[in-house]
């Protein structure tokens, strides 16, 4: 929900910036996860852009406040569709993707442990859509949202941006999410390659915003009352939602970028001491002790040896692949989506962060 | 080398593939599932030779001795037949079948193909319930167990299941005949079939929708249960399952003319209870001091295999499918002796038969507990009975591998 002191619906130029996008403000489209953090927001920038023909695609126990505030800010003239189903149903995302020409899929396996489980969400449900959208043949574009977590980061350079070689054995990096995201993408670009469909994938980097709580785990991780600081000097690629959201519509819209990656990160990144001081001074104080990037790597690659010896005794959570992607110092660019789809961050990080913050010790206080 | 096959690429097949590629002399010849991406993931991940689409095709190509059933539930009975009638031996995971009925007929087929059986009753086989079985064997209870009581606590805020089961109207597990409770008690009720030993029991079920899911407007599943089996004169046993209670408790305890158990299988904890007293006030001083030394005895062991390298949270289904294909390979026992899988099924059935003649769950919603009281019914017991077909030749105890 919007923050108070922070726009929640910014003006958009409709027609400044682009007037060429790949579909009419008259066409269908489709957005996967509308009711979750991003999806919510990216149904209000299309909205603000002039498109007035939605579907949004939400599990039926999702919670439709978001969506349903936003039908009230807006005149009814515009067509929002409320589709209540399971993207593993493939009639569900048939009936989902009938004359759809630009498709938002945001949907996704998070916050799971299993494997099986985090792919079936992911991955099972994106085949779908693919199908579905094959079925019907009017689709202009298929975004897929996906993450960093596709990126192995063990590039020569400290800098990431879409050149980066993505997790070549995501399976050996014990991070479920880690893996469906490697294979999601995977999907998408061999169904664009086999079938044509024209696709674009967006990786925002760490999204914050009102209605998120806690540290990410870039910063550190806590356990046994204590947290362990593991980013301290590493940038943080934080992305405010409403930016994330504003670049996620562009890649869906903007002609010309078909096969193309946008890593969507901020300007002005903190780094994970810096971030980690305005949380314990705006949100709560707890005990954080600092593991330097030299001792971090090695209890990892401890762990990972510890866990192949026990034969898993240990699940390997904690590997060298997990350190590289997550606590390697590592710089970030957003060159590209300033470049090619004219994308500028409208919530400066600061302010962004400290309504972030401020939302987070309200939430602490009513915890 | 015994070749082994997966049917079903879901959450528990993940727990198989990893015990299968630790248990030597095997390999994973192929995985099945209706998904074709889902088979492929699994390949992805583990040492498999190859996956497949449909059953048949796997049966044929890669020709498994051993097949694992790992799909959801409703389809066990017709997998495992098919398997059995090709002549693999068949690991069916956990609830074995729909009913007893299925059962039945499985536990034959079995046997008239020459193949053997077992369920996903991997519990049953964790380091402490070897021991738990061990000092029963040993006569350490006395003679017959004169009572047991089984807990089975489930976290409904799990988010990996509940969460999926909850908000989906369509999902399987609201198709099983005893729907929440289908997926999940057979590891509870299998526990007290262990120590059963008529195959007569009086069984006494009431089962309810908790104020948690009543407040959510939940009123399908029953996630309350409490359970009574009585054998003539004999063993009676407990059944809790709850949802609620914390904390959530799986916990076994049993009970017999001379001493009882206590085993705590989330800490992985054995408690032997005496039944002989101290005298006097040596009763409220030396008692909790024998108790020190037995947790202290558990931290010590549990440490030793830890550092042994053999004390991985499935450790239960790696000595379950060790035992099952050592039966295969030499010709041993059943890890599981058919009689207890199919007294679990009968026990399962008849819980399920009284929760659908109970007053329906959406009734008690809204109501106030003044009116619940009046209109409480007097609670039917059912007796169930085996079905005279003989499996008394795989009756018996729980049988360790050798």
């Amino acid at each position: 929900m919007p923050v108070p002191g922070f726009p929640s619906s910014i003006p958009v130029s409709t027609d400044a910036i682009h007037d060429s996008f790949v579909i009419s403000r008259d066409d269908r489209i489709l957005v996967t996860g509308a009711a979750g953090f991003i999806g919510v927001r990216v149904v209000e920038e299309l909205l603000d852009r002039g498109f007035h023909n939605l579907a949004c695609f939400v599990r039926p126990s999702s919670d439709l406040a978001g969506i349903e505030a936003i039908v009230k800010r807006h005149p009814q003239s515009v067509r929002i569709d409320i589709l209540k189903g399971n993207l593993l149903s493939r009639a569900d995302c048939e009936a989902a993707c009938k004359d759809v020409a630009v498709m938002f899929h945001l949907a996704g396996g998070t916050g799971e442990k299993s494997f099986p489980d985090v792919f079936m969400n992911s991955v099972v449900t994106t085949r779908n859509l693919l199908e579905a959208c094959l079925r019907y043949a009017r689709l202009q574009r298929f975004l897929l949202v996906s993450s960093f977590a596709v990126y192995s980061n063990r590039q020569k350079s400290q800098y990431l941006d879409e050149s980066c070689p993505l997790e070549a054995h995501p399976e050996l990096r014990g991070d479920a999410y880690c893996f469906a995201k490697v294979k999601q993408e995977q999907i998408v670009v061999d169904y664009g390659e086999k079938f044509g469909i024209p696709h674009v994938v967006v990786r925002p980097g760490s999204v914050y915003g009102a209605g998120k709580r806690g540290l990410v785990g870039r910063v550190g991780l806590g356990t046994f009352g204590l947290f362990l600081h593991l980013g301290g000097p590493n940038t943080i690629p934080f992305t405010h939602v409403d930016n994330c959201a504003a670049a996620i519509t562009l890649a869906g819209l903007v002609k010309g970028i078909d096969g193309e990656a946008f890593n969507v990160v901020d300007d002005d990144l903190p780094t994970s001491r810096q971030f980690l001081r305005l949380y314990k001074n705006s949100v709560r104080h707890f005990r954080s002790v600092y593991v330097p990037h030299m001792v971090s790597y090695s209890l990892c690659y401890l762990w990972e040896k510890y866990s192949q010896w026990s034969a898993g005794q240990l699940p390997p959570a904690f590997n060298r692949g997990r350190w590289y992607a997550q606590w390697r110092k590592t710089r970030y660019s957003n060159e590209k989506l300033k470049t090619m789809l004219n994308w500028k961050p409208r919530a400066a990080t600061v302010d962004g962060l400290r309504l972030y913050l401020q939302s987070c010790a309200q939430g602490e206080g009513h915890a | 080398m015994l070749k082994v096959a997966i049917v079903g690429c879901g959450k528990i097949a993940d727990a198989h593939a990893s015990v299968i590629q630790r248990v030597e002399g095997c390999e994973i010849v192929g995985v099945c599932d209706r998904e074709p991406l889902m088979a492929k993931q699994l390949q992805e991940r583990f040492p498999i030779r190859k996956c497949f689409g449909e059953v048949g095709e796997l049966l044929s190509e890669a020709r498994p001795d051993v097949v694992h059933i790992t799909t959801p539930p409703a389809s066990h009975f017709e997998i495992a037949k098919v398997c059995l009638e090709r002549g693999c031996h068949v690991y069916v995971e956990k609830p074995f079948t729909l009913d007893a009925d299925q059962a039945q007929r499985l536990v034959e087929l079995a046997e008239k193909k020459g193949a053997k059986l077992t369920a996903g009753h991997n519990n049953q086989f964790s380091h402490v319930a070897r021991r738990m079985r061990a000092l029963v064997e040993s006569g350490y209870l006395g003679e017959t167990p004169v009572h047991m009581e089984s807990y089975y606590g489930y976290d409904l805020g799990d988010p990996s299941y509940a969460r999926a089961l909850l908000g989906d109207q369509q999902h399987w597990v609201r198709r099983l005949p005893g729907k929440l409770l289908h997926n999940i008690i057979s590891h509870g009720i299998a526990r007290i079939a262990e120590f059963l030993t008529c195959d007569h029991q009086h069984v006494i079920a009431h089962g309810y929708a908790s104020p948690f899911l009543n407040g959510i407007g939940e009123t399908d599943i029953v996630d309350e249960l409490r359970v009574m089996i009585c054998e003539e004169g004999r063993t009676t046993a407990y059944f809790t399952f709850s949802s609620q209670m914390r904390p959530s408790v799986h916990d076994f305890r049993i009970f017999g003319s001379k001493n009882g158990l206590l085993l705590d299988q989330d800490h992985e904890i054995l408690l032997r209870l005496r039944g002989a007293k101290f005298k006097s006030y040596a009763e409220y001083f030396i008692p909790p001091l024998l108790f020190a030394r037995q947790h202290v005895g558990n931290l010590l062991g549990n440490a030793r295999l830890f550092l042994a390298r053999d004390f991985h949270m499935d450790s239960g289904m790696k000595y379950l499918v060790e035992s099952f294909y050592c039966s295969i390979r030499d010709g041993a026992p059943v890890p599981i002796p058919y009689r207890q899988i199919l007294l679990t099924a009968r026990i399962m059935d008849a819980i399920f038969d009284q929760l659908r003649h109970q007053l329906p769950n959406r009734l008690v919603a809204g109501r106030s507990r003044a009116d619940l009281a009046f209109q409480a019914q007097p609670l039917a017991s059912k007796m169930i009975e085996p079905s005279s077909t003989g499996v008394e030749s795989q009756s018996g105890t729980m049988r360790a591998r050798t």
